[in-house]
């Protein structure tokens, strides 16, 4: 299916609101093809642990040693925290997941904390984009979705 | 300041907009010197890149000059005259180590569009959607570089302006194709699309050593600058049967490499052609596939295909049993240009690659709207239109 195509579909099914947009779009499947997690079941699903590779040595990056990274430490101990050396040079695994079955905004914050701690502890700050120039936006409901999507997409993917 | 904007499927316009800043340590601001169309644009402008927003800058191919710098740039002065890479890469990262720079981890703040539609996400590029970070472009009288240590090049004295503008994307893009296609002395290596991208393709290959280069388009103009300025020989594919042609060139084997720089608005003849139109149109494949297909057809048994044009979604009548079956390479990527652009520079230096030729007309800013018609209508002889902010 083509982007536009559902990028129309779905503003259309959760009136503009682009968070859900890039939900749905999550969802979407090639045939005979499924993306991370779409047979899972949504408790499964929920609690699986979420990983970023950290191009980093483990003492760099483990809790015990200089504690979490900030965006993690923020989610106190409603999380677990596993560190892992990578395999082949590629550094540290960082993996977190809720202790609880947490809910679509839950795994959003934890999808944006372990990018954050990543570009952290890689660049040693994270990236921004806004604000910056732009011209006249149009008040249209696919402008206004993917204004939407941009910006819930830190939060959004198959991490 | 001014700056190009796309302000729907098919317009762009001039507007003013707010100046950039500074918005991490290591960005530099830069006073945009040149800036040019590339093929890329027209996907986006023409509606087949989504997550374009109206008043979104564009642009992804320049130089300037160096006017603020963070207080985490090491390397960069005011004043500096550096041409910079589309795409934009962090460094430090497992992928930047690697010298695979467009697949930078820290590139894109909007992963979360990329990864559902691709498993993964690339990383960011100047003016090129939402879906590879939002940036604003530079087709504008100033831009904000992030990783600017990274992503900028300081020119060599004897290197002008104009030449050293296209190192920015389509010399890296062609070389990157060339070199990750794996080209040697001795091969001959077919180029899809005499634009930009594959003209310079066509270049590093005959810089890599290959023995015979050919490229094939329509597109008479262009034909006669890769006769003339690349030194290649050409193909017409709208009177030359490619597949045999090709086989007549190179002894019956096929090229060694063959090298797609055409994209997913390719255009082909007879029912292939109203075939992928017709589906990419009703949205049931989002690109035209036909050069890709037809270089998988010619390569040589266990050579390799490299797809330098952009695409973005699933296509169709993909012939997946002919690459199996040949054992063929098949790989693409977006510009690795920050792995590239010095030894292109010292090539240019050095007189063995000039790219003045790609600047068909070049313009004020303001201009912006009709540069972009010639460009997408190749109308006039247009390769490259570059804009002077
Ligand atoms: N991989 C990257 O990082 C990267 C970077 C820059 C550009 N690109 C892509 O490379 C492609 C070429 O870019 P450009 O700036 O040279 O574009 P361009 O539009 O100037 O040139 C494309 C050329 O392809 C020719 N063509 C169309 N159909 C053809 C066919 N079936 N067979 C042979 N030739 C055909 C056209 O006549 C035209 O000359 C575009 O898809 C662009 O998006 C990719
Ligand atoms: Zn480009
Ligand atoms: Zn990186």
């Amino acid at each position: 299916m083509d982007l536009t195509q559902v990028i129309g579909r779905a503003s259309g099914l959760a009136g503009g609101a682009g968070a859900a947009l890039l939900q749905r779009l999550q969802h979407v499947r090639l045939p005979g093809a499924g993306q991370a997690s779409a047979t899972d079941d949504p408790e499964r699903a929920a609690r699986r642990w979420r990983a970023v590779t950290v191009l980093r040595d483990p003492a760099d990056v483990d809790p015990a040693a200089g504690g979490l990274p900030a965006p993690l430490a923020a989610l106190g101990d409603r999380i677990e925290v596993r560190v892992t050396p990578a395999p082949g040079d590629r550094g540290t695994e960082l993996a977190a997941r809720y202790r609880h079955t947490p809910g679509p905004d839950e795994i959003g914050d934890l999808r944006a904390a372990l990018r954050e701690a990543k570009a952290l502890l890689e660049v040693g700050e994270v990236l921004r984009v806004d604000p910056q120039p732009h011209g006249r936006r149009a008040a249209t409901p696919q402008g206004a979705a993917l204004e939407g999507a941009a910006q819930a997409a830190p939060r959004e993917g198959v991490l | 300041m001014r700056a190009v904007t796309w302000q729907g499927v098919n317009e762009v316009g001039v507007e003013t907009v707010p100046d950039p800043t500074i918005l991490n340590d290591r960005d530099v601001v830069l006073k945009v010197t040149r800036t040019t169309t590339c093929g890329s644009d027209l996907h986006l402008i023409g509606g087949y890149i989504p997550a374009m927003r109206t008043g979104d800058v564009i642009g992804h191919e320049f130089m300037g000059e160096v006017v603020e710098v963070g207080p985490g740039v090491r390397d960069r002065r005011v004043g500096d005259r550096v041409v910079v890479n589309s795409f934009i890469a962090c460094g430090t990262c497992w992928y930047c180590r690697q010298e695979l720079y467009s697949l930078c981890d820290n590139g894109n703040p909007n992963p979360g569009i990329t990864e559902g539609l691709w498993g993964q996400s690339p990383g960011g590029c100047f003016g090129y959607s939402h879906a590879v970070g939002g940036f604003a472009g530079s087709h504008a009288e100033y831009v904000r570089v992030p990783y600017a240590d990274v992503g900028t090049f300081v020119v060599p004295e004897e290197v002008s302006d104009d030449r050293a503008l296209f190192a920015s994307d389509a010399v890296s893009t062609g070389w990157m194709g060339a070199d990750l296609a794996g080209t040697k002395p001795g091969d001959t290596v077919a180029v899809w699309g005499a634009g930009g991208v594959g003209q310079m393709a066509a270049r590093a290959a005959m810089l890599l050593g290959a023995e015979q280069v050919v490229v094939i388009d329509r597109l008479p103009e262009r034909l006669e600058q890769v006769r003339r300025h690349v030194g290649a020989e050409v193909v017409d594919y709208s009177t030359t049967d490619v597949m045999a042609e090709l086989r007549e060139r190179t002894g019956g084997r096929g090229p060694d490499v063959c090298i797609e720089a055409v994209g997913m608005e390719a255009h082909s003849t007879g029912v292939q052609g109203v075939y992928d139109q017709v589906k990419q149109q009703l949205r049931l494949q989002t690109d035209r596939p036909s050069a890709v297909r037809e270089a998988i057809m010619a390569c040589r048994k266990g050579g390799s295909v490299f797809v330098l044009g952009v695409f973005a979604g699933p296509v169709d009548k993909f012939p997946l049993g002919a690459a199996m079956n040949k054992g063929l390479t098949l790989r693409g990527a977006q510009v690795h240009g920050q792995r590239y652009t010095p030894r292109i520079l010292e090539h240019m230096a050095r007189g063995e690659l000039t790219t003045e030729h790609l600047a068909t007309h070049v313009m004020p800013l303001e201009d912006a709207a009709r540069g972009y018609e010639l460009f997408k209508s190749k109308e006039d002889g247009c390769v490259r239109a570059v804009f002077l902010p």
